[in-house]
């Protein structure tokens, strides 16, 4: 058509045209030629060849063309920067320093890029030397860089204003030396009276701690059993059915090689524990052909993309499992044969020792878990019982119990791929479900016996193996670096019933989202008093680390109250990089450094291998290299931050050595100073080279590797991990337990010690067993005729049948099983989801599922992120599925009352004001809310006085809140946006030239509300983790309330608390022997054998 | 008649309109031509324009729509369409830099608004250079060197703007919103291909 109706340009009419239109002229004439400056200087305009990353052998050296400054027109226009060509494009002039990001668990690497001309990070990018992060971030990795430079960073030490109560936000400057000396001077008054009492009054609360072991040895040195991680709000309903089968806290998985992803919640692939790593290492199985089962009630991420959803009812996963164990015993494969791998079963479960114990058989029979005692004790009768055992776990329970009705046909597809995995099925069994939920750690329990019974616990390639075997741990052993010499501090002597209360002996971790509770609970100090056990009135000193239980604890109104009672808690101290609602209460606000500005050495096991990262303070690391020298190198990190503009931001291995050198025990007389002074000159702290050349050179590949790098080095371990960041001590780590026992024909050697055959007991289930300090100790299996190393239980296989558990009071629970009707729901509570559809009456009564996390934030530490809150930011919304929201009339952008109710205590908590969203991305009667949103403040910014600008306070990531409180009800709400109370500001003083953007934040509403405040306790009562999920009940709200408004009734959670406490726990009592079973030892401190003597204990002996 | 005078004004012309956005002056002096109904024919006759003010037309309509057929929606580089991957070259390796640097000229990006020289409003401005530096020859009657020129002419049509630039509007007549983009892009269209044969004597 264009030809056809050609017009004649240049010989017709229409070459009349006027030349009126000008072209606009974008050509200029070459006069000189900026390029072969740029050649000159060893930059091309577009390059030959990508490189993925700098070579190692460039990192102290590296300049690149500043990629900002490229947008004026990049070097073929404007040639490369230098004094002749002043206008041509910036070159940065780097020192490239490994570190490891802090913000998740995972520990990916990181490379920080300090410029050395601004003594700025530029940027941080991945480390390609860390070989389970493979060179990549996810946005929080990148993110840290505008966590180092937020405009509300703490610059100094903060203290309380004398005179002033804790919460009014009044604030003075002090130096670090001024905070260390009111802190030493408490904790060595507390040490000096050496009683069992004072050994209880001091805790270290860690958030998420990211490092191996350090953490530890703070209370360890100092002689106290004062620990509390933050686990049991966390991971710890997974942990207690790990531990139960395998004596190892977590599972670990081979997810690049497996055939079956099997996911329980969106962990792993696309928010949770190690997601970065896992992510990728799922991804590459996925292109190879594996298939991904998501078990959530939650379309997540996830879920979205894998093979199969599977939205079971939450806290109901056990039954599916139980249900796929009993079709993999009761059915045969395509070819006839059992779809049990029995050559592992046989061997690895420690099916013997039930099959001997006939009272338990008795037990299982009274309960009618099975109808007839077996036959006799041999493996074929074992798998006939199981079969029997599991048979009534089929598909109408299942679909009943997990509401799954109508997907029936998702079931058949499950068990196809489980069968088609054969032994590689990958799994990591983590929060959602079994944190979620009473009685959460039996999805554990009853997913690894799935995979138990298909050999995918072997953990060969592609399956599923233990924890410990793939994570190298040195970051608590410097004691050669110290005076002692090599000694370790002796155990504790003391067994505090703060974090570990008796009521809860076999809890995974502390209890430590209890710590208020307990501490204003005189009932039930004086009850335990009454029985033996010696309880102190308060604590002489809290410290948090980089944790804001405050915030992210369940009943915020409870730790207020009790962090404003100086008579319980008389010095607090935040070891915290950000402002937080916790360092709002404290006496001390410490600023300690992130992801680029403190030492630590992280190992994870995320994939089949042991691999150990390396921590570094950047700016400290490119300035030594640069040439600088501290003044006091015990303080080396502090003084670069100082130099460098940073602020006064420490870390902790420095300070804790310093405060323990020079304030608490100066003159040795405590004995602590011992583990903290320089071996090489004992008058001061140990260094930083010093600590971790003690602390690496215990990896003996990494020792060789360094040694040989750096022949003349005095501490080559500290340098070579200075200079990568990251060194993988030990690839292919499949099988473990198959690994051999050596046997000489005299001596069998394990784990470093020696034992001559005659000391060396086998018993009839082939283990064998030597004397330890008045204990018998397992150190292998013999199975067909070889000695094996055996996963970690003393029994040394996997525990199908948990026998301590009887002794505990638990016996009902020691074999893998979930109640089949309602009635044994009733008997076995325990066992039970807290929001079990039985619960939920009325059209508006829901499940509320709250720990999903999100992946670009990560509760306290993102707060002030720039980056992560603009890519965040949303009114984290309730989701409700359209059937639910439409029979109750609720459309999208409603607001809704969200009415927390408790069903052990029959108890309301209060309310929390939030937005409808109707989606078909949860299921029916169960809502989701996250709870890693909802931050508050109450002031935008603190004076400081003498100090001539104001400190802004989470300034880009928390609105600006109202409270009032009066000790039995609490009410929030929010009275002004992030955008206002930034505009409000005048200016950003810290970091000006990276935060010249501070107008551009668009985000001014709220970030959801305050959920955790309304949440009450409910402590497990074995794990003794925290059951996350809610029952709700909700109902538009009215005219008067505003999103985010929080309304707690505080007095009620506290019975709450008491309720679950009394009514579901089975405490100690006289016939136990210790407070827990030896082989399963406190994490944290370690404790000697009298410190787990439980007080009330009577032996026969006594009672005769 | 001076026919490349002629060429060098329509190359001028059809650079200005796919180079960047209208403005109201540039539009007065293309409705001011002599062969504005010639050329724009729709656009001449259509109502909107009747009853708009230039301003308006121009901020309402022409500029939304070169939005859309130049920006957002259709792509007017040639790396675009004649890379396998069909990703625009934004580095040295792009095939007009050369074409470019070997006769002294480069490009100025940031006045041109375009992420690389391979637009195709600079290399029909490029053409409109070319043009004038015959016109300049035949003044000074170099005929060889007259010659020589109109060879390059045809040369860079060939490799270059034949390419690609039939392709891109040929999508700009079926996509665009107004008539004044259809029919700038028909009248491009249809200069480019008849200049190729004027070049190539036939």
């Amino acid at each position: 058509m264009f030809l056809e109706s050609r017009r004649n340009f240049l010989k017709g009419t229409a070459a009349t045209v006027a030349t009126a239109v000008a072209a606009k002229g974008v050509f200029s004439v070459i006069a000189e030629t900026p390029a072969e400056a740029a050649a000159t200087a060893g930059f091309t305009d577009t390059p030959k060849t990508l490189q993925f990353y700098p070579p190692l052998s460039e990192w102290d050296d590296f300049k690149e063309l500043d990629g900002e400054d490229w947008k004026r027109g990049g070097i073929s226009r404007k040639g490369v920067q230098t004094p002749e060509n002043p206008d041509g494009i910036r070159v940065n002039d780097y020192v490239i320093v490994p570190t490891v990001c802090s913000n998740c668990e995972a520990g990916c690497g990181l490379t920080a890029w300090v410029d050395k001309n601004s003594l700025t990070v530029k940027k941080y990018m991945g480390n390609p030397l860390h070989s389970a992060s493979r060179g990549r971030n996810c946005a929080k990795g990148y993110g840290t860089w505008s966590q180092m430079y937020d405009p509300d960073r703490i610059p100094f030490p903060l203290k309380r204003a004398p005179g002033s109560k804790r919460g009014e936000g009044k604030w003075v400057r002090v130096t670090w030396d001024e905070a260390m000396k009111d802190i030493g001077q408490k904790l060595s008054s507390m040490l000096k009276k050496g009683d069992e009492i004072s050994k209880k009054m001091f805790i270290y609360h860690v958030g998420r701690p990211n490092e191996n072991g350090f953490g530890n040895r703070i209370p360890h040195t100092l002689g106290v059993d004062g620990y509390d991680s933050h686990t049991n709000i966390c991971s710890a309903g997974a942990r207690q059915g790990s531990i139960q089968w395998a004596n190892d806290d977590r599972n670990s998985p081979d997810w690049a090689n497996a055939k079956l992803i099997f996911l329980q919640s969106s962990h792993a692939a696309d928010a949770g524990h190690y997601f970065q790593q896992s992510a990728g290492l799922i991804a590459d199985a996925r292109k190879r052909g594996a298939k991904m089962v998501v078990i959530d009630p939650r379309l997540s991420n996830s879920a979205g993309m894998a093979d199969l959803w599977i939205p079971a009812w939450p806290g109901t996963e056990a039954a599916l499992y139980l249900y796929l164990a009993n079709r993999i015993l009761n059915e045969k494969g395509k070819n006839g044969e059992d779809l049990i791998d029995h050559e592992f079963v046989k061997n690895w479960i420690n099916w013997k020792k039930l099959m001997k114990d006939k009272e338990y058989l008795k037990l299982m029979l009274d309960r009618k878990y099975i109808s007839k005692m077996p036959s006799d004790e041999s493996y074929e009768s074992f798998i006939e019982m199981l079969r029997e055992l599991y048979a009534p776990y089929n598909l109408d329970f299942v679909v009943r119990e997990c509401r799954l009705e109508g997907q029936e046909y998702k079931l058949e597809k499950l068990f196809e791929m489980v069968v088609d995995a054969e032994d590689k099925i990958a799994t990591y069994m983590w929060r959602a479900g079994t944190i979620g939920h009473r009685g959460g750690w039996m999805n554990t329990r009853s997913a690894f016996l799935v995979l138990a019974l298909r050999g995918a616990l072997r953990g060969d390639v592609g399956g599923t193996s233990w924890h410990h075997w793939h994570k190298a741990s040195v970051n608590g052993k410097w004691f050669d670096a110290v005076e002692s010499d090599g000694k370790k501090p002796p155990k504790v002597e003391v067994w505090n019933e703060y974090p570990w209360p008796p009521e809860y002996p076999l809890a995974t971790y502390e209890l430590s989202f209890l710590l208020p509770h307990l501490l204003m609970d005189e009932e039930w100090k004086e009850k335990w008093r009454k029985r033996g056990f010696k309880i102190p009135d308060k604590l002489a000193v809290w410290v948090p680390r980089m944790y804001n239980p405050v915030w992210i604890n369940p009943d915020g109104f409870r730790w207020i109250e009790c962090l404003k009672r100086e008579d319980l808690m008389e010095l607090t101290f935040n070891l915290s990089p950000t402002w937080s609602e916790t360092n709002w209460y404290c006496d001390y606000v410490l600023p300690t450094g992130l992801a680029g500005e403190r030492h630590d050495q992280q190992s994870e096991p995320s994939k089949p291998e042991k691999w150990v990262a390396f921590r570094q303070p950047a700016l400290r690391v490119a300035l030594e290299k640069m040439g600088w020298k501290p003044k006091d190198p015990t303080r080396a990190t502090l003084e670069a931050h100082m130099k460098a503009g940073l602020g006064e931001i420490w870390e902790e291995v420095e300070f804790w050595a310093n405060l323990i050198v020079k304030y608490v025990d100066p003159d040795g007389s405590l004995g602590i100073k011992k583990y903290w002074a320089s071996k090489e000159d004992p008058s001061r702290p140990v260094t930083i080279p010093e600590f971790y050349q003690a602390a690496f050179s215990l990896l003996p590949n990494l020792k060789r590797a360094a040694e040989a790098a750096y022949p003349n080095s005095k501490y080559p371990c500290y340098e070579f991990m200075r200079d990568r960041g990251a060194f993988t001590e030990e690839t292919n780590i499949y099988k473990p337990q198959e690994e051999e026992v050596e046997f000489d024909g005299e001596y069998y050697r394990v784990h470093g010690h020696r034992y001559h055959k005659s000391e060396v007991i086998k018993d009839d289930e082939g283990v064998l067993w030597v004397e330890s300090k008045g204990h018998r100790k397992s150190i292998g299996v013999e199975i067909d005729g070889k000695v094996y190393q055996g996963f970690h239980t003393p029994d040394k296989r996997l525990d199908f049948f948990v026998d301590w558990l009887k002794e505990y009071q638990w016996a009902e629970y020691a074999i893998p099983i979930y109640p089949r009707n309602e009635n044994e729901r009733k008997e076995m509570i325990h066992l039970v989801t807290h929001v079990h559809h039985d619960y939920m009456r009325a059209d508006n009564e829901f499940a509320l599922n709250t720990i999903y996390r999100l992946p670009y934030m990560i509760h306290t530490r993102s707060v002030n992120s720039k980056h992560l809150m603009e890519i965040s930011v949303n009114h984290n919304p309730v989701w409700i599925h359209t059937s639910d929201a439409k029979r109750l009339g609720l459309k999208r952008g409603d607001k809704i009352k969200v009415r927390i109710v408790d069903t052990v205590s029959g108890l309301e908590s209060g309310y929390f004001i939030a937005m409808a969203v109707p989606t078909e991305a949860t299921r029916p009667g169960v809502l989701a809310c996250s709870h890693h949103a909802g931050r508050w403040k109450l002031k935008n910014a603190v004076e400081i006085p003498g100090f001539e600008h104001k400190l802004g306070v989470m300034g880009v990531g928390a609105p600006l809140y109202e409270m009032s409180m009066d000790g039995k009800v609490a009410k929030m709400r929010a009275k002004e946006g992030i955008k206002e109370g930034v505009l409000k500001r005048e200016e950003s003083w810290q970091f000006k030239n990276i935060n010249k953007d501070l107008d551009n934040i668009w985000w001014d509403g709220l970030t959801g509300a305050w959920q955790n405040a309304v949440a009450p306790v409910h402590p497990d009562p074995i794990a003794g983790n925290h059951a996350w999920h809610q029952k709700v009940i909700i109902e538009k709200a009215g005219a008067e309330d505003r999103l985010g408004d929080v309304y707690v009734n505080y007095e009620n959670n506290f019975k709450t608390y008491q309720a679950w406490r009394d009514k579901l726990t089975r405490p100690l009592n006289e016939k136990i022997k210790y407070r827990r079973p030896m082989h399963m030892p406190r994490p944290a401190v370690p404790l000697s054998e009298k410190a787990y003597l439980n007080p009330m204990y009577k032996s026969d002996h006594e009672e005769a | 008649m001076d026919i490349t005078g002629q060429r060098a004004g329509l190359y001028a012309l059809i650079s200005r309109i796919f180079l960047s956005e209208m403005d109201p002056d540039t539009l007065s002096a293309i409705e001011g031509m002599e062969s504005f109904n010639t050329f724009f024919p729709d656009y001449s006759r259509w109502d909107i324009r009747n009853i708009t003010d230039r301003k308006t037309l121009v901020e309402r309509y022409l500029n939304v729509d070169y939005t859309d057929i130049a920006i957002m929606h259709l792509i007017p580089y040639e790396s675009f369409y004649t890379t396998e991957e069909a990703m625009i070259e934004t580095g040295g390796a792009n095939p007009v830099v050369s074409v470019y640097n070997e006769y002294g000229y480069r490009v100025d990006l940031d006045r041109a608004r375009v992420v690389s020289p391979d637009h195709i409003g600079v290399e029909l401005e490029f053409m409109k250079i070319l043009c004038e530096a015959q016109q300049k020859a035949e003044k000074a009657e170099d005929e060889k060197a007259a010659v020589d020129i109109k060879e390059i002419e045809r040369g860079f049509l060939k490799d270059h703007l034949l390419r690609f630039a039939p392709m891109y509007l040929i999508n700009v007549a079926e996509q665009a919103r107004t008539p004044f983009y259809k029919d700038a892009a028909k009248v491009a269209l249809e200069f480019l291909l008849e200049d190729y044969e004027y070049l190539s004597g036939r």
